[in-house]
């Protein structure tokens, strides 16, 4: 299959979305974040309908949605509210919005399902390009972050100052998801960002301890199931998704159950 | 030496009235420990203490070099992926760096061995008991070698047994570092022989003394509490 431009590029775009993906994931997972997460891709579904509108890529009305929309729920996160009840005040905004931009856009139902199911077979050279720029773009700042960021994730009870430095590294990490979100739509899909962003890292928790090896772990989960997925559909001719969130899926109902076993 | 003054210290959260006009002093390598209701203000006044929140009124003097601080909720669901040894080191958050030098490896080894959890170090936190989870907690903020220690509620998930074990460890430390302890409880019952000085917050006002001379002060409801000493 790898005589196909369409395939190499497919796999090496899976390639690097996975190994962000699942990064930034243990993060996620740790933080709890994982709804918002979620909300953030339906906010990336507007933005890119958004694009489609006024005639951007979609990956940059995706970017521009979520990391504005990241920035505004970190800002009326507070004590007085739930983070999630903010959460979907914008996530709930944002998928009107999508929808009205597909209307006034009047656009084709295949591309809107593009955005919504991912289209990876359908990746181009020059989109492969600047997925890996952006790729990069988060894993420096997670290696330049890292011990703010794994405070913050993994143990925010334990920082009692809420210096300028604290404040950084919150809207940081945000960010960070918006990107890691935009271009794992680009993959999956923004209805299954939980496939490449949660559930391995949720998976590999049950596996391992250490920041260090959840992210491998993650990696491991998250590329099996990409690799796995662009085979099958390959073969089968179905979706790449379905196969990349079902083999997903069962990662983390198997891994859930030997905790279990073991605990 | 006094590491925490208070002089005319008022705290209020909008218009409620949290503590006001209040005066007292904490010696450095004190062993203090804070009671009152819930609600009393023994939060906000530790709030204030860390830097959270500013007095309304008064000032508040802190004289520390660095700040432990081991809060009062902190959940740690079973499959929390950390072991006790990465947790503890949570506390060295600098940008820019990846991996613990030799100096920040040996502090966490110490701390760990402080609270005896060297046996446990690579276990799972998540999979530890309530009692070896308040000793990592309190391994992580000695970790940062603080001069100043502060327990907020420390044994409110804790029996009466595991309780007085870690108020014993705690007092052991605070000797063998020479270090200032703020313990925050509303429970007096096994606290009293450790130690050496008490807040105690009630009705917007602070009392400091010995227990003896606070039960004379307290109100009925906690005077029998007080004197089961």
């Amino acid at each position: 299959m790898f005589e196909y431009s369409f395939m190499q590029n497919a796999f090496m775009a899976g390639t690097v979305v996975s190994i962000v993906a699942a990064v930034v994931g243990t993060f996620v997972v740790a933080r709890n974040y994982a709804f918002l997460t979620h909300s953030l891709s339906e906010i990336g579904f507007a933005g890119a309908a958004f694009g489609f509108w006024i005639g951007w890529p979609p990956l940059l009305g995706m970017m521009a949605a979520t990391f504005l929309s990241s920035l505004s729920i970190g800002a009326l996160d507070s004590r007085y509210t739930k983070r999630d009840n903010v959460t979907s005040a914008v996530s709930a905004l944002a998928i009107g919005l999508g929808i009205l931009f597909l209307a006034l856009g009047h656009t084709a139902t295949s591309a809107a399902t593009g955005i919504l199911f991912g289209s990876v077979l359908g990746i181009s050279h020059f989109d492969l390009l600047v997925l890996l720029a952006l790729a990069l773009v988060v894993l420096l700042v997670m290696l330049v972050d890292y011990r703010p960021l794994r405070q913050l994730a993994f143990d925010e009870a334990g920082i009692y100052r809420d210096s300028w430095s604290v404040r950084i590294t919150k809207y940081l990490f945000l960010a960070v998801i918006a990107l890691t979100v935009s271009i794992s739509a680009q993959l999956v899909g923004s209805l299954l960002i939980f496939v490449l962003i949660t559930l391995p890292a949720a998976s590999a928790k049950y596996w391992v301890t250490g920041v260090a090896r959840l992210m491998g772990v993650a990696v491991a989960f998250a590329l099996f199931g990409t690799w796995m997925g662009l085979t099958l559909a390959y073969l089968t001719n179905l979706p790449t998704s379905f196969f990349i969130a079902t083999i997903e899926v069962v990662i983390y109902l198997l891994s859930l159950w030997s905790f279990r076993q073991r605990a | 030496m006094v590491t925490i003054a208070a002089r005319d210290l008022g705290i209020r959260y909008g218009k409620t009235s949290i503590l006001s006009d209040v005066n007292f002093q904490i010696h450095s390598e004190a062993f203090v420990v804070i009671l009152g209701d819930n609600g009393a203000g023994k939060t906000s006044l530790i709030r204030t203490i860390l830097g959270q929140t500013q007095p309304s009124t008064g000032t508040l003097t802190v004289q520390a070099q660095k700040i432990g601080y081991v809060p009062q909720f902190r959940s740690i669901s079973a499959d929390y992926p950390l072991s006790v040894r990465d947790f503890v080191g949570l506390g060295f958050n600098q940008p820019g760096r990846l991996w613990f030098n030799a100096q920040e490896k040996a502090a966490i080894q110490a701390a760990i061995k402080q609270v005896d959890l060297t046996d446990l170090a690579n276990h799972r936190l998540g999979l530890s008991s309530g009692g070896q989870k308040q000793r990592a907690f309190v391994a992580q903020a000695l970790a940062q070698e603080p001069d100043l220690l502060i327990l907020d509620e420390p044994t409110a998930s804790l029996d009466e047994k595991h309780s007085l074990a870690l108020v014993k460890m705690v007092r052991r430390l605070q000797q063998e570092r020479g270090l200032t302890v703020l313990w925050i409880t509303h429970d007096t019952q096994w606290i009293n022989d450790y130690a050496d000085d008490y807040l105690w917050l009630a009705n917007g006002d602070l009392k400091q003394g010995k227990i003896a001379d606070l039960a004379q002060d307290v109100p009925v409801g906690h005077r029998q509490e007080v004197n089961h000493v």
